[in-house]
């Protein structure tokens, strides 16, 4: 899933950033709660998130009639511990989901790249590619490679990196001949210095900055890309969990043990949320930053 | 368990005026209909509205009690040959009248197979029937390769099930001649006898019913059904809640109290006469070692299983039999057990080193099939065996890399050849697919099993044929699952124990609509 | 201008056959559709017999070939399970997808412009601040939570929604909701960008000095030259999303189209399906990308020079 906001750089005035710093605050202590508790999952809680009990099973969230004792969000299908079930497939999720967007950023970043450095026909097969990733609907694309290949955690990391690559490739690509143009790297050129040294020295300090936001709105849409095709059962396969998958294979239970998809749900909702804010705020910071030059 | 639907039908008085139509929610709609090429589960569902057989049998009682339906009579008049009196003024749906060589073109399209769907089921289950021929008008004959001790069961098979010869024939290309496209055409706009026509059929999607007014027999019940494939179970039960179909099919235990808390609504369910099974792959290089498969079947405790998934609604064996066999009932072999020290103690004496065993198994095909298999890895653990779930939706039963996966031994027919028989015969399926060995011993016990005019000689070939499984087990049936259907408290239906596996009956005395 | 359609074209076809390829590899790199549709209980002789009958003996050039040829005079062949020609089966799910797509674009559109003008005029209020933060939660809830969640409320509990199929006009409310969802997050928050950066632009405040009323400026002026790029964000991307939408709102609620054919024949290795129902739908959203090029280019003339 592209990101719409990013086909047309935005110029905004800095006051309508004022209004939502409390949300923008609020998004940063999520991040960070979200983030410890995925890496501590293992010490947040004390089952297993594999570890079965068929006697309790489809047990409600504490506070409900008939729940086990312990079992803060109640227990799944197989009797396991919903809440651990989540904080380790939340685990997975931020694990796929950075891999993805940082395959994606080194293959299209490295095209990019390429595509500004070399003119020609090189250039031309790159951008080439560029619109035939847009033209494709690509969620469709991977739902038909992964249900026919078959889902694996290597493929799924694959198709998750492919999934945005062109929208770095197409913000390296812009930003190599905004800078080529400029004054300065002429005078480089006229010195001798090679393209590889002006690469290194010259255009990556200031690609990093609109590449860290594209990172980071990635990451949102990869998450919900994973989360959609575990949800499809072409995802993460069980009995791992991930957000998706459990929110899939749980979806049978939805009438008479809703906590079982609401739990991953709710998780998905404020992550791909806390992402979006986070990804916004970024860019206005380095929108800000580029007209201040 | 059985339910007389006879009295509870009688009881319930028909609505005279009001329309008598209902909507079926099913899991899965067939992509075609043809009930000759078809064993499926899926199918199974709907040829028994639509066609008849020339032998049938009352649905009503569990052992097997023949009833004449397109033959009125039926007698061996040589050891193998058997004739069959054609019942008069029957009409297919098309409106053409049923001859006798509507009846022999139909036995004869799967007794000399050559469409190669037809061939597959001809070969595992009618391969002692030479040919059908015509007498006269009102008298067909059939022969068999060899004496037949199971000629009423293996005549009243759905797959041959009569349909007509010059509908089918003009289907497509020279109207003459059967080609194979008039098979492929016929089952997309199928044509039978029975008591309701398919008047609608969209592949995968949509099936409608309505009645025939010139079925030979009791006139349908129902003015019209109309099945919808809703593939969500959570979809199907809020369809039934919303009043968007009257029965839905496939409910898994853990909803049934959803459904019987609304007082709206009821379940009826039964314990299917189809096995899961856990299949194991003989010649795997590292289960080649029978002791290890049978650890694996010794560590699984089926009975925990099916209190802790199917509420102990289902039934676990004890061997590869089912009530339904009628004389050939075996419930006293035990042929399956739990046992996990014996389990522990085979695997070392086996030198088991810890080695990975997986179990394929698709996410949904099989209600709670993803769940027995986590479970089963569970269990597995308990007794050293290194276990992990594969899930993939493709077929992996011929790949030599399965190591064991989930599976079902439906009955076909009410024998332990329509269950065990069709899938375990030497060169049947299981062998044909690499993962299942016999010898000529085998085939000898086997011969006598299916051939033997003698019940109780059969009954001891099968035992024999049971032990050869415990000792080098290929196959573990888990239990035999509960399937429930879900419906409107006015309605009055229930599967019957006298069918195949998921068979929606809706004749005469199967289904009525209370008040309403 | 010529040469830019030709470009397009061009573009298009090449596009067009790297699908076509793409997807003949990926079908034929899964394994045998005769062990997954006709799997069970199958003899190897009865396999062997199947698959010659289903012509996947020959080898995987022939059969590219074959098929290509077939293409060009429109013959795409026949279904693996139901053996009807292919481009009927498809022909016929495209219909019910498309009326659900026009019904969320409808949606979308109707919700998002009010909303993206609204959050661009009072951008400095707590207005402004409320709907981007909808926007965003727009966003962030995926369609399939959006579907199962509505599904449970309206449909389960209160028996207000049908949920199976599309035979009225209530059967279009959830579905249409579940794929708006995203797409209406999506372009509130771009209606608003392209608004804003509008409404600085000199010519607006000419507008406003010639004593304009504000509504009239965004209306006329603001709403008038930022819809260039609404149709862009609207041709461009919304296809591609909605055809990845489908595939879940379609599978949840029964409806009759091309995702769920997709799925289902995916699961099936329906060969001929799957290739042609892909093909049908990289045609429908080539030929929506076209559409907003020529469209695109033909609002602004300053495009159209700079591709030459």
């Amino acid at each position: 899933m592209a990101n719409l906001a990013d086909a047309i750089p935005t110029r905004r005035p800095k006051t309508a950033r004022q209004g939502t710093d409390l949300i923008q605050k609020l998004a940063i202590l999520l991040a960070v709660l979200l983030a410890v508790s995925a890496i501590l999952a293992p010490l947040l809680t004390p089952f297993e998130p594999l570890q079965q009990s068929l006697l309790a099973r489809l047990r409600p969230p504490v506070g409900f009639e008939r729940h086990a004792a312990g079992h803060l969000m109640g227990t799944d299908e197989l009797g396991r511990d919903v809440l651990t079930r989540a904080l380790y497939g939340l685990r997975l999720t931020l694990a796929l989901a950075f891999s993805g967007a940082l395959i994606g950023l080194l293959f299209g970043g490295a095209l990019g790249l390429v595509a500004g450095l070399c003119r020609g026909w090189i250039e031309d097969t790159i951008m080439a590619l560029v619109d035939m990733q847009i033209a494709i609907p690509f969620t469709l694309l991977a739902l038909l490679v992964l249900s026919l290949m078959g889902s694996s955690l290597t493929v799924l990391v694959l198709v998750l990196g492919i999934a945005g690559w062109e929208q770095y490739a197409r913000i390296v690509r812009g930003e190599v001949r905004r800078l080529a143009a400029q004054p300065f790297l002429e005078a480089a050129r006229t010195a001798g210095a090679g393209p590889l040294y002006m690469a290194w020295r010259h255009i990556l300090p200031n690609l990093v900055s609109p590449l860290v936001v594209q990172f980071t709105l990635a990451l949102s849409n990869i998450v919900i890309l994973e989360s959609t095709l575990s949800f499809l059962g072409l995802g993460v396969q069980p009995p791992q969990p991930s957000l998706g998958s459990m929110v899939g294979l749980g979806r049978d239970y939805m009438p008479n043990a809703p906590w079982i998809v609401l739990t991953p749900a709710a998780l998905i909702v404020v992550l791909t949320f806390t992402v979006q804010i986070l990804g916004d705020w970024l860019r206005d910071r380095a929108d800000v930053r580029l007209r201040d030059r | 368990m059985i339910r007389l639907m006879l009295t509870t039908a009688l009881a319930a008085l028909p609505l005279a005026g009001a329309a008598q139509e209902i909507t079926v929610g099913a899991a899965n709609v067939s992509a075609y209909l043809d009930p000759g090429r078809d064993h499926s589960n899926v199918g199974s569902q709907f040829y028994y509205n639509s066609f008849d057989t020339l032998i049938d049998r009352d649905h009503t009682k569990l052992e097997p009690e023949w009833v004449p339906a397109l033959a009125t009579s039926w007698e061996l008049v040589e050891p193998k040959v058997m004739e069959l009196k054609l019942r008069e003024g029957v009409t297919f749906h098309n409106g053409e009248a049923m001859t006798a060589d509507d009846v022999v073109f139909s036995l004869n399209r799967m007794f000399q197979a050559t469409f190669p769907p037809y061939v597959v089921r001809s070969k595992d289950r009618l391969a002692n029937f030479a040919s059908a021929e015509k007498i006269d008008d009102l008298t067909v004959r059939i022969h068999a390769e060899r004496e037949e001790p199971l000629w009423e069961t293996l005549v009243s098979l759905q797959q041959v099930a009569i349909i007509p010869e010059d509908y089918t024939k003009a289907l497509t290309g020279d109207p003459a001649v059967a080609e194979d496209s008039d098979f492929e055409a016929f089952a997309l706009a199928p044509v039978g006898t029975g008591p309701y026509r398919i008047a609608e059929f969209q592949p995968g999607e949509k099936l409608v019913w309505e009645r025939f007014d010139d079925f030979w027999g009791d006139a349908a019940p129902l003015e019209r059904a109309t099945v919808v494939q809703i593939a969500e179970t959570a979809s199907r039960l809020t369809a039934l809640k919303t009043g968007e179909a009257d029965i839905v099919t496939n409910i898994a235990p853990d909803q049934l109290s959803l459904i019987e808390s609304d007082p709206n609504l009821k379940t009826e369910g039964s314990a299917t006469a189809l096995f899961h099974v856990m299949i194991m792959n003989a010649n795997h290089p590292k289960l080649q070692d029978p002791r290890i498969r049978q650890a694996m079947s010794l560590a699984i405790d089926r009975d925990a299983l099916n209190e802790a998934l199917w509420l102990g609604k289902a039934v676990v064996p004890s061997t590869h039999t089912m009530a339904e066999m009628g004389a050939l009932h075996q419930p006293d072999l035990v042929t399956f057990e739990y046992d996990p020290e014996r389990a522990k103690q085979l695997l070392e004496e086996a030198g088991y080193d810890g080695f990975e065993i997986t179990y394929d198994t698709a996410a949904t095909y099989y209600t709670n099939g993803l769940l027995a298999a986590q479970a089963i890895m569970e269990m597995w653990a308990a007794v050293g065996i290194n276990g992990r779930v594969n899930v993939q939706d493709q077929w992996s039963g011929n790949d030599p890399e399965m190591m064991a996966r989930n599976w079902s031994n439906p009955m076909y027919f009410a024998d332990p050849f329509g269950s065990f028989g069709v899938m375990w015969a030497p060169n049947g399926p299981s062998e044909g697919e690499g993962r299942f060995n016999t010898d000529e011993d085998y085939a000898e016990k086997w011969d006598r099993f299916r051939f033997s005019s003698d019940v109780e000689a059969r009954k001891a070939a099968y035992a024999e044929l049971m032990e050869e499984i415990r000792q080098n087990p290929p196959v573990l049936p888990l239990y035999r699952p509960f399937e429930s259907w879900a419906m409107r408290s006015a309605i009055n239906w229930a599967p019957m124990p006298g069918h195949i596996p998921y068979v929606l009956d809706f004749r005469a005395e199967s289904i009525s609509l209370a008040g309403s | 201008m010529t040469a830019y359609l030709l470009r397009v074209l061009i573009r298009s076809a090449v596009t067009l056959l790297a699908i076509v390829t793409l997807t003949f590899i990926a079908t034929r790199m899964s394994g045998n559709p005769i062990d997954t549709f006709l799997g069970e209980g199958l003899t190897a002789e009865g396999r062997e017999q199947l698959i010659r009958y289903f012509e996947l003996d020959r080898s995987l050039w022939q059969q590219y070939l074959a098929y290509l040829r077939g293409a060009v005079s429109g013959e795409f062949g026949l279904s693996f399970v139901d053996r009807r020609p292919v481009t009927e089966v498809v022909v016929e799910r495209l219909w019910p997808s498309g009326q659900l797509l026009l019904a969320s674009i409808g949606l979308t559109v109707a919700v998002s412009l009010p909303l993206g003008i609204l959050a661009a005029i009072y951008r400095k209020s707590w207005i402004g601040s409320a709907v981007m933060v909808v926007a965003f939660a727009g966003y962030a809830v995926p369609s399939f939570i959006l579907a199962i969640v509505m599904m449970l409320v309206f449909s389960y509990t209160l028996n207000w929604l049908p949920v199976v199929g599309n035979g009225s006009a209530l059967h279009f409310i959830m579905p249409t909701i579940t794929m708006s969802g995203v797409l209406i997050a999506a372009l509130t928050r771009f209606t608003r960008n392209a608004m804003l950066d509008v409404m600085g632009q000199d010519f607006i405040r000419t507008a406003r000095a010639k004593g304009l009323g504000e509504l009239a400026v965004v209306l006329r002026h603001g709403l008038g030259n930022a819809s260039i790029t609404v149709i862009s964000v609207l041709g461009l991307q919304i296809a591609g999303l909605a055809a990845a939408g489908s595939v879940v709102v379609e599978s949840i609620f029964s409806w009759p189209g091309i995702g769920q054919l997709l799925v289902n024949a995916a699961i099936l290795r329906d060969y001929p399906v799957l290739q042609f129902g892909v093909i049908a739908v990289a045609v429908a959203v080539v030929i929506i990308n076209a559409l907003t090029d020529i469209a695109y280019a033909l609002a602004d003339p300053r495009i159209r020079l700079a591709h030459g």
